[in-house]
């Protein structure tokens, strides 16, 4: 019986679809069978993220209104055998979505699983209802931002309500120069504000937006900081108390100004 | 000084998150959190003397549970109960 875990933010824009997408894909190298589904009906980015737009055949409305069975439905990643998408239907508006079925599919999903992430759409509306009905735990993405810790608070408060327990933090696009410099929310001024678990801080990184214009996951292709990050995710999900990353800018030495600066 | 703290935006989004949340998390409206505190000094008044300008009375969520926060300073039990 696996864990069914919602990724969401309240806010959108703050990197839930690529944190879905990389902390499931650690999972899997961790030897995890995961399954990533797509909660965004009408506006899915999932299966774009991951590369696998042309393999999608049927979604999880199909499922749901009958037209298929779910294993015809998951789509295999390109790299790992245990690492499935279940991708939304583009053509169905939040409003169709019942939130028993969903409810439904996914607790037949997760006999098969060690692993359901469910990324929820943006918004407290319908569709965040109904990706957060079949979760037991969460994982909070904020952006260290007002705005967003903001939404989070508001989320958080919502989850706690259904009686979601096990939510955890995860900070992305930290930017530890411009924490340094006092011009960015240090993740311990977040972490005290939102009274959660920190579980992971991803930092800025640019080779998150070239690995999605590749289609590709940056988890699965590149090794830098950020890859780091999501499996430091993977395994704190695991267990293991692995220590925090230092984030911290490199120092410039008398060569330093070669550097490019990232 | 100056100087240095206009550069501190740290510190701006920290206060300005604080305040926010304080709001966000206040369960009941403006108006209505006088009418409780309204009443609550009734009851109160009627057993003790209070203090009522030093009245606070907040409504604010820690990590994982809300919680009514009053401090009314009390002068004496009233004439009529000693």
């Amino acid at each position: 019986m696996g864990r069914v875990i919602v990724v969401t933010s309240g806010k959108g824009g703050v990197g839930k679809t690529t944190i879905t997408a990389n902390v499931g894909a650690s999972l899997a190298k961790l030897g995890k069978k995961v399954v990533v589904v797509d909660m965004d009906i009408g506006l899915r980015n999932l299966d774009v993220v991951m590369g696998l737009e042309n393999r999608v055949v049927y979604n999880i409305m199909d499922i749901a209104e009958g037209r298929c069975k779910i294993n015809q439905a998951l789509v295999r990643e390109k790299h790992l055998s245990n690492f499935f998408l279940l991708p939304a239907s583009q053509m169905h508006t939040k409003e169709d979505v019942n939130i028993e079925t969903v409810y439904e599919i996914i607790s037949i999903i997760k006999e098969n699983f060690d692993y359901v992430l469910l990324d929820s759409p943006a918004g407290i509306e319908n569709g965040f209802k109904s990706a957060v009905a079949p979760a037991e735990e969460a994982l909070i993405v904020v952006t260290p931002d007002v705005s967003s810790v903001r939404d989070a608070d508001r989320v958080i408060g919502l989850l706690e309500n259904k009686g979601i327990e096990g939510i955890s933090l995860i900070i992305n696009r930290y930017d530890s120069t411009l924490v340094k410099k006092r011009k960015m929310l240090d993740k311990n001024d977040i972490v005290d504000v939102l009274g959660l678990d920190l579980i992971g801080v991803v930092p800025e990184n640019k080779a998150v937006i070239d690995s999605e214009n590749r289609g590709e996951i940056l988890a699965l292709t590149t090794n830098n900081v950020a890859t780091k990050a999501f499996e430091n995710i993977a395994r704190r999900m695991e267990g293991e108390d692995v220590p925090f990353l230092n984030l911290a800018p490199e120092k410039r030495g008398i060569f330093g100004i070669f550097k490019r600066s990232e | 000084m100056s100087w240095f703290r206009r550069n501190d935006t740290e510190s701006i989004a920290k206060e300005r998150l604080k305040l926010i949340l304080v709001q966000d998390r206040a369960l009941l409206s403006p108006s209505l959190l006088n009418e409780m505190k309204g009443k609550i000094i009734e009851v109160i008044n009627s057993y003790l003397e209070i203090n009522q300008n030093e009245i606070e009375i907040k409504i604010g969520r820690e990590s994982h549970r809300t919680t009514l926060e009053a401090i009314i300073p009390v002068k004496g039990v009233k004439k009529s109960h000693r």
